[in-house]
């Protein structure tokens, strides 16, 4: 995991309830606002399915780069708070970086124990959705490769 | 113009703005989302979440009648507290909460209209800070959960009886287009579809944009001409785990007045799964 996102977790994963309902709050506040050439195009493409409110996840490469821009309402703070998360995490990470990410994030950061297990599905999927992302962008970013069959 | 049925189950945000410090109401945040509360809350309101309060950890069940208790005396919530419940999701949760009360036999139980949007909206005051009341020493008092809730064998019985069953989930889980939502390993049900003779009403369709519930008429034109309900039915209301139809249960039962609504908490994620029931797919 990159080292970035590896210290955000650690931080939740030691938090007590009370301390994680903070941090997750902080993060909540501190997503930062889509930049204005994204947010023209909050469309169904860009959309994550499996969130209940619309979230709106979006890549860019950078090289071997990627960076991360998310839109996420306000009233859903958890989500936020994930998303930002993974945003401040795995911004400017390599596309393995992110492929690599565990599966399991939202157990190892402790944030399972907290929302219980209905809560979990909307944020996993946040988490499937910038993995396959970032596999569709490595798979067009090098047309030399044979495509898939 | 109709009446809603029992009007004063649902309360304004002017009345509990003039009841917060009421002794004898007791004012509750129940959120899908689990930060709202500590993020600002109505002044003096405390937090009973479905999930962790409410929902027994091990077994898929209610907690049991001691352990409600207990919710209800660390609240400060006696037998005869005006218990108001208000959240996110145009009071979806609230709704849940309520009906759990509900099962519980809690006499006293009401919605704060348009919920939490509502009072941020109008720019009501927030707080921080989580209030503590003293103890009450609560007695659940005997109820017959079976007046609103209903187990998969009875549904089964009710749906061969040709009874009224109304689907609140969104259209493409009631047509079985969704099969199952990709990576919902928690939620997931082995069938897609609905259960034969339901009609699909989503829950969103009894709420406003701004979070209170539709008048009367509207709801009546929704439930009675749309949906073919009459107040004399006996209605099975159900979602994916039982959460949206309380609330679709709370409007038909106190908005509409139907005294025979029953919600199936099983839901689709119990009846999706079960070996040999009967599955619809497509429009009926």
């Amino acid at each position: 995991m990159p080292p970035a996102l590896d210290e955000l977790v650690e931080e939740l994963r030691e938090a007590d309830r009370q301390e994680r309902i903070e941090l997750l709050i902080d993060l909540a506040n501190d997503l930062p606002p889509l930049p204005d050439r994204l947010s023209q195009k909050k469309d169904e493409e860009h959309r994550v399915p499996e969130c209940q409110s619309p979230v709106f996840l979006f890549l860019e490469r950078e090289g071997p780069r990627v960076h991360l821009f998310a839109d996420v309402p306000p009233e859903a703070p958890t989500v936020r708070g994930f998303v930002c998360l993974l945003v401040r995490g795995l911004d400017g990470a390599s596309v393995e970086d992110v492929l690599s990410v565990p599966n399991d994030l939202i157990q190892r950061s402790g944030m399972a124990e907290l929302l219980g297990m209905q809560r979990t599905a909307g944020l996993s999927g946040v988490l499937y959705r910038l993995k396959a992302m970032v596999a569709r962008t490595e798979a067009t970013s090098e047309p030399d490769q044979a495509p898939e069959r | 113009m109709a009446e809603y049925a029992h009007p004063e189950i649902l309360v304004s945000a002017d009345w509990v703005e003039q009841h917060r410090d009421d002794p004898r109401v007791r004012i509750v945040e129940s959120d899908e989302d689990i930060l709202l509360y500590d993020m600002g809350h109505v002044p003096g309101a405390v937090k009973i979440d479905w999930q962790g309060d409410l929902q027994d950890q091990l077994i898929r069940d209610y907690i049991d009648a001691e352990k409600f208790a207990e919710i209800c005396s660390r609240s400060g919530i006696a037998n005869d507290t005006t218990v108001v419940f208000y959240g996110d999701k145009s009071n979806w949760w609230a709704c849940y909460a309520f009906w759990a009360f509900k099962l519980f036999g809690h006499d006293d139980c009401r919605i704060m209209d348009g919920g939490r949007k509502l009072w941020i909206d109008q720019d009501r005051p927030l707080s921080k800070e989580t209030p503590s009341y003293p103890r009450t020493d609560y007695t659940v008092k005997g109820s017959d959960p079976s007046a609103i809730r209903i187990f998969r064998d009875e549904v089964l019985a009710h749906q061969k009886a040709g009874k009224k069953l109304i689907d609140v989930r969104s259209p493409g889980e009631y047509t079985g287009e969704l099969l199952h939502m990709p990576d919902y390993p928690q939620e997931g049900s082995l069938r897609a579809g609905h259960i034969p003779g339901a009609k699909s009403v989503p829950w969103s369709r009894a709420v406003n944009e701004d979070g209170t519930f539709k008048s009367a008429d509207e709801l009546k034109a929704i439930f009675e001409q749309e949906a073919g309900l009459n107040s004399a039915d006996e209605v099975v209301a159900y979602c994916r785990i039982g959460e949206r139809s309380s609330l679709t249960w709370f409007v038909l039962t106190y908005l509409l007045g139907y005294p025979k609504v029953r919600n199936y908490d099983g839901s689709w994620t119990e009846w999706g799964n079960l070996v040999g029931v009967p599955v619809a797919r497509g429009s009926e």
